[in-house]
């Protein structure tokens, strides 16, 4: 945690709701200009922590700062209108009785000044000929750029986004989002985006911070987090994941693919571990009869095809080895697919991979392992 | 109206994010909320007292009369045949309006509505002055059934228009037919507002009293009048507003089963469907028809009566105020009562929309017990406890009626100003907030502008029922004043035909423009429930 003056710090944030606890202890820091996602699930708080950023709520505990300023601490509370942090609603929450322009002109003074403002917005969103429309005339994907204009007018310091793309149909879903990507980016400003969307998280931020249990679990870039996720769960809630056993040798780890290089490495040899291996990083070739030398190097793991989905771009296969105890694995294969369920298969694991420590068989911790077998099998 | 009605109003994806907010301006609203359900309490109080003072043996004596039995028979008899009535009337009219392609439905939708406007004791006239067999029970079914049947139509055409279109043509695509889908589906999902608008009805009945005094038809209401007023027989009529109360009680409680499951639910808010409408086909005609009998005989009977009286009614020796002055104070007492309730109605409102918590509810519920209280029962405890306790402060002074009227009339303001209060959701106020406006402006250029039409509309609702209203008004108009009700009713009562007419009409003109424009309001509604999702 580097406090940067310029950012968003929040510290200790503590909420509850009535005996039940929803923040406990969130921090988080948001450098000035960056594009930052809170990742959780339905329950997880993060709607809560934007409402309170955005002062329409009052943390229990703990401090909200930006560049420097207090927001929120014991004493003091600025309330939501002289904060200066926009906010942009799940569903617009346009002003029904305004026209397009005068939902974007409505936090403006009066003045020459205000329609060069709103014109300027409009033609950035591209609404422009759309101005004197009613909210209600106007498509869902519209309204979320009105929306924004909206609050882009009055220049915040931190825009917030609470899951802006939830109402909005698929189709229009991926179109609008790049829209107010772009939007933000060349206005330069500071925003934090809700929601519950990995995909969504790992598209558009610069910094995704997973929120789990009124916690922030772990803020990396979207790939370190990919790559290298705190724990298991984690691994599993943000892309998909096979978990399996393995054994440290100290800047590798040895498992059923053979020796695999280690990312990060410096565990103690022969701790018991387990291994992050991403459906992209297995390798799938047509079993041969001696399938224990492969081109990656590693003596590959036969198994049977079990399921195949085909998306177009790529496919994932579902696969189970035909011995050992490996659990059923998810395999990611870009291009063509000639396989068919029933068909045998030769993997292997290509690239570094990621591990944690794993805990000694009785100790509290779930059994990774055993809960992703369930999860994979079902079809 | 429930909490789960507020919940529908308001989608939130991640429902399970936000299990309570903090809550601004709690304690106030809660404390004037808590004032207004005290306030509206106070008639119940009053005749409570009153029993209690007569001594429970008395009561109970004066109840158990042959009599009492005899007024139960009449009364229960006419609401239920008319409840009926007014039920078929009101869902095929409303169906007819709302749903099919029958020509100048528009007009007809107006039409339909407007002899809501006329007080029951005109229509009441308009018949029995012209017609003599329109009289007892067959006449009061007849007058009754075409007075009130719009309170059915307006909440079942409102429900037919907010409902999902996508059911019916699944009921189709599922093999039911037309009759089937339009009982089980169309009717079904309007259920709730048919239930309600059928208690609204039987309510009316048992407060009505004009209506049945010209029709010489006695129900509980008639008689306790004649206790109070004529006899000044006030255990009597104490014992009797009691069973009355309690028939309210039932009659209400009714409803209760009905709310929650009535509720429809919409798809999505982006996903607005433009309704598509039954062709009726070769049964246009026959329903024009009907729809013109109808009309022809809820409003132009009324009003031709009134015009013929006026046109062929002479003059006689009796004196009274003119309808300019009686006008003058029609307007006074109903708008000051109107104001007044809907005023009151805001905290209440403001409560069971934002604050959806168990005391906020409650005291929403309470306030709607005022419902039981017939306007004659309200009068009278007022007028009694005044007289009796208060040492006569405030008896037959315009401040005792304007109360009377805002408490008796508070449920009609809560229903307006309620739903005005739901098109403004928190989040627009939040996000008016966060950019950068103070409360005050928030209030002004975002909160009032939304719930600006509601409140107007409440007042005309509220407006609209006093200015018509005769029998509170009968019981507590100060002494030397005549509203447009009472001298009417004076002049009618004389047999003075002629010179009640003029009245009847301005009674009419002034109770058809409020209604006009809470038509157009209600009509504009689903447009804006969309533009506010």
């Amino acid at each position: 945690m580097n406090p940067t003056s310029d950012g968003l710090t929040v510290t200790d944030l503590h909420k509850a709701f009535g005996a039940h606890p929803v923040l406990r202890g969130v921090d988080l820091t948001v450098p000035e200009g960056a594009f930052v996602a809170v990742l959780g699930a339905s329950g997880s708080g993060k709607t809560t922590l934007l409402r309170i950023l955005a002062g329409f709520d009052r943390p229990d505990r703990g401090v909200v700062a930006v560049g420097g300023a207090v927001l929120d601490d014991d004493r003091h509370h600025v309330p939501a209108e002289r904060r200066r942090i926009g906010y942009v609603p799940q569903e617009g929450s346009l002003f029904p009785h305004l026209t397009v322009a005068g939902n974007v002109g409505f936090g403006l003074r009066r003045g020459r000044s205000r329609e060069q403002v709103v014109g300027h917005l409009l033609d950035l969103v591209g609404l422009s000929a759309l101005a004197r429309r009613y909210p209600h005339q106007l498509s869902g994907g519209q309204q979320q750029r009105v929306a924004l204009a909206r609050v882009l007018a009055v220049r915040p310091r931190i825009v917030l986004l609470d899951e802006p793309f939830a109402a909005l149909d698929a189709g229009l879903r991926a179109a609008v989002r790049t829209d107010i990507h772009a939007l933000l980016r060349r206005s330069g400003a500071t925003a934090v985006l809700v929601t519950h969307d990995q995909d969504e998280a790992l598209t558009l931020a610069d910094l995704v911070a997973v929120i789990r249990d009124g916690r922030i679990a772990q803020v990396g870039s979207p790939r370190g987090l990919y790559e290298a996720p705190v724990d298991p769960d984690l691994a599993q809630f943000v892309g998909e994941a096979n978990l399996i056993e393995g054994t440290s040798g100290g800047s590798t780890v040895e498992t059923r693919f053979g020796r695999l290089p280690l990312r990060g490495g410096g565990l103690p040899v022969g701790q018991a571990l387990t291994v992050l291996v991403r459906p992209e990083q297995l390798r799938v070739a047509p079993a041969t009869p001696a399938a224990s030398g492969t081109a990656a190097g590693a003596p590959g793991v036969t198994a049977r095809v079990v399921e195949l989905d085909f998306h177009g771009h790529d496919a994932v296969i579902r696969v189970v080895a035909e011995a050992g105890a490996v659990p059923p694995l998810i395999v990611r294969v870009a291009g063509e697919v000639n396989l068919a369920p029933g068909a045998s298969v030769t993997l292997t694991v290509d690239g570094p991979v990621h591990c944690w420590p794993r805990p000694p068989a009785g100790t509290g911790a779930s059994p990774p392992v055993a809960v992703l077998a369930v999860d994979s099998v079902e079809c | 109206m429930t909490a789960t009605g507020v919940a529908a109003e308001r989608p939130r994806h991640a429902g399970l994010e936000v299990p309570a907010r903090r809550r601004p301006l709690l304690w106030p609203l809660l404390g004037t909320s808590a004032a207004v359900a005290a306030v509206l309490l106070t008639p119940l109080a009053f005749l409570l007292i009153e029993a209690g003072g007569t001594g429970a043996g008395t009561i109970a004596h004066l109840i158990w009369r042959p009599l009492t039995a005899n007024l139960l028979w009449n009364t229960i008899r006419l609401t239920v045949v008319v409840t009926a009535l007014c039920a078929v009337i009101g869902t095929l009219t409303a169906w007819c309006v709302e749903c099919t392609d029958l020509p100048g439905r528009r007009i007809w939708a107006v039409l339909v509505v407007v002899p809501f406007a006329i007080p029951d004791f005109v229509v009441s006239f308009g018949w029995a002055s012209i017609s003599p067999w329109v009289q007892g029970f067959q006449g009061a079914v007849l007058v009754m059934t075409l007075a009130v049947y719009p309170l059915v139509h307006l909440p079942v055409s409102a429900s037919l228009r907010s409902a999902d279109p996508g059911l019916e043509d699944a009921a189709r695509s599922l093999g039911a037919g037309r009759v089937r889908t339009f009982l089980r589906v169309t009717v079904g999902q309007a259920r709730g507002a048919i239930l309600g608008g059928c208690v609204l009805v039987a309510l009316v009945i048992l407060a009505e009293y004009g209506a049945f005094e010209i029709l010489g038809y006695q129900t509980f209401t008639t008689e306790i009048f004649t206790e109070f007023q004529v006899s000044f027989n006030v255990p009597t009529a104490c014992a009797l507003s009691l069973v009355l109360v309690l028939l309210s009680c039932v009659i209400l409680g009714g409803e209760l089963p009905a709310r929650g499951g009535g509720r429809t639910q919409r798809t999505g808010p982006l996903a607005q469907r433009a309704r598509r409408r039954h062709h009726l086909g070769r049964a246009t005609l026959p329903v024009e028809a009907a729809m013109l009998v109808l009309v022809g005989l809820a409003l132009g009977v009324p009003v031709g009566a009134a015009v013929y009286w006026m046109v062929a009614g002479g003059s006689s020796t009796l004196t009274g105020v003119s309808v300019l002055d009686a006008g003058w104070h029609t307007a006074l007492y109903s708008a000051c009562a109107a104001a007044l309730a809907t005023l009151a109605a805001l905290p209440v409102a403001l409560l069971a929309v934002r604050h959806a918590g168990r005391a906020g509810r409650l005291l929403e519920r309470s306030t709607y017990t005022v419902l039981a209280m017939p306007g004659l029962v309200i009068a009278l405890a007022i007028s009694y406890f005044a007289e009796r306790y208060a040492g006569g402060f405030g008896y037959q002074s315009s401040v005792l009626l304007i109360a009377a009227y805002a408490i008796l009339f508070f449920p009609l303001a809560l229903v307006g100003v309620r739903a005005s209060v739901a098109h403004a959701p928190v989040a627009l106020e939040e996000a008016a907030r966060s950019l950068g406006r103070p409360p005050r402006a928030v209030f002004l250029r975002v909160t009032l502008p939304l719930i600006g039409p509601g409140l107007a509309a409440a007042f005309c609702l509220v407006f609209l029922a006093c200015a018509t209203e005769l029998t509170a008004t009968l019981v507590l108009v100060p002494t030397g004043v005549q509203t447009l009700a009472t001298q009417f009713w004076a002049y009618q009562q004389n047999l003075a035909y002629g010179q009640a007419a003029p009245f009847a009409l301005v009674i009419i003109a002034i109770a058809a423009v409020p209604s006009y424009v809470l038509a157009r309001y209600f009509d504009r509604l689903p447009g804006r429930a969309a533009a506010a999702p």
